[in-house]
């Protein structure tokens, strides 16, 4: 049986804000938008699983977290490319992000920096506990981790995201590789 | 208590019970050095919502709108059917995201300008949000700390219009990025669940603008507009009211917010 209706028109209004969280993973937003289709795909061949008491963006947010996982896991056994998120140049997709006018630009630029130069997993959280407002429980949920480890990947990524603001801690430095590693 | 102790940062994401919660707030106020740097996160957050919430207004790409209506058994794409589809969809939801696939030529005719299409797409993102449907919600407003942000940030005078006469609770407001400047929603709801939104922004100025500033009305499927602007020059507002409602109810609330707006009687209502 296929999906009804109703819930495929709940996947469409999920759209934007799971394309804003896979954007936060790649930065791409060709390639984020290649995980948010693999997402409703997959969402739409197990539509069944879904609980409609609970949130579904916390779930199809839990079905693109596995996708990014996967396609990361098959680059990396193709190219032999160190598998994080090294591939963009800091900056290279900032037009991506929305503009604000009312924003300072120079503050704009150097979030966006900041952020893109935190590890993955301490992204992740920043991204879902303070934009999309998701409680830790459901964000432990999501990413299929333990709730302390919500706690310290927040709590380590907020102070991360404030050293780099405040210029106490390069972007290169993180632990997010620079230079792409060709064997 | 450091900055990375893990119970700091769960009080800011307001995780904590209220006991636990008020002995970290005895504790901030002790420690003017720690509140200051909760200070720089709550700023760093705010900047980042900012920046992200635009990214909700961005049109989705037709590829994806496709990908919900396909039948997962042949991944073909037949556009016809995701047409068709979205036709039949009904609601803000459905119309307002109809308008973001088709572009604005499409949906909203010559004279009501770009940021009508903008009050339009901004009511089908927020109005289906159980969640956070608003930025600053009315019960955390009791300072009316929510009209004087968005009127700063505007740069024009922005009310909470009270719409208990006609049925309609204030739930909150938001502050919108537009490409021209800062914009601001105001949601309603009534006892049924019904939405309105209220869009609020500097109008533009140039001829197409100039036509707009009646009192007028369009329609997007279920979803009606009415928009107008009022005063003159740099204290201009220009309104647009969006709801999946009868024309008349739609405008009984248009009058109310146009009566209580007080910028002064440019625009008549018909």
């Amino acid at each position: 049986m296929h999906a009804p209706a109703a819930f495929r028109q709940q996947l469409l209004a999920a759209i934007p804000r799971l394309r804003r969280y896979a954007r936060s993973l790649l930065f791409d937003a060709s390639a984020a938008d290649d995980l948010v289709q693999t997402a409703l795909e997959r969402a739409l061949t197990h539509w069944h699983q879904f609980d409609q008491r609970r949130d579904i963006l916390v779930w199809l947010v839990s079905i693109a977290h596995n996708a990014h996982i996967d396609e990361r896991r098959r680059n990396a056994r193709m190219s032999l490319v160190e598998p994080d998120d090294g591939e963009v140049p800091p900056h290279a997709h900032l037009d991506r992000w929305g503009s604000d006018p009312g924003a300072d630009v120079g503050l704009r630029i150097d979030l966006v920096a900041a952020l893109q130069s935190l590890p993955p997993e301490q992204r992740e959280v920043l991204m879902l506990v303070g934009v999309e407002q998701f409680s830790y429980a459901e964000c432990a949920e999501a990413l299929a981790i333990p709730l302390g480890t919500v706690m310290s990947r927040v709590s380590r990524g907020r102070v991360a995201l404030r050293e780099r603001l405040d210029g106490r801690m390069p972007a290169s430095s993180s632990g997010a590789p620079t230079l792409r590693r060709v064997v | 208590m450091n900055i990375a102790d893990p119970t700091l940062h769960a009080w800011f994401d307001g995780e904590l019970p209220p006991a636990e919660a008020a002995a970290v707030e005895t504790r901030l106020r002790e420690d003017p050095e720690l509140a200051a740097q909760v200070r720089l996160w709550r700023a760093d957050r705010d900047a980042l919502r900012a920046q992200c919430d635009a990214m909700l207004l961005e049109p989705v790409p037709a590829r994806l709108a496709q990908a919900v209506w396909r039948t997962p058994s042949r991944w073909r794409v037949e556009q016809w059917a995701a047409g068709v589809a979205l036709f039949v969809l009904g609601g803000a939801t459905g119309a307002g995201l109809l308008a973001s696939l088709e572009g604005p030529q499409r949906t909203l005719q010559a004279g009501s300008g770009e940021w009508l299409q903008r009050a339009a797409v901004a009511h089908a993102v927020y109005v289906p949000e159980k969640r956070h449907p608003v930025e600053v919600s009315a019960e955390q407003n009791q300072d009316g700390h929510l009209a004087r942000w968005l009127t700063k940030r505007l740069d024009v005078p922005v009310k909470l219009f009270d719409l208990n006469p006609q049925g309609f609770d204030l739930v909150g407001g938001r502050l919108l990025p537009d490409e021209r400047g800062p914009s601001a929603q105001l949601m309603y709801e009534n006892a049924a669940g019904q939405r309105v939104t209220v869009y609020l922004r500097k109008p533009d100025t140039g001829p197409a603008d100039a036509a707009s500033a009646a009192f007028r009305y369009e329609r997007q499927g279920e979803l009606g507009l009415f928009y107008w602007v009022e005063g003159q020059g740099a204290a201009a507002t220009g309104y647009a009211l969006v709801g999946s409602l009868p024309r008349e109810q739609l405008l009984a609330l248009a009058e109310a917010i146009y009566q209580q707006g007080g910028a002064g009687p440019q625009a008549k209502p018909p």
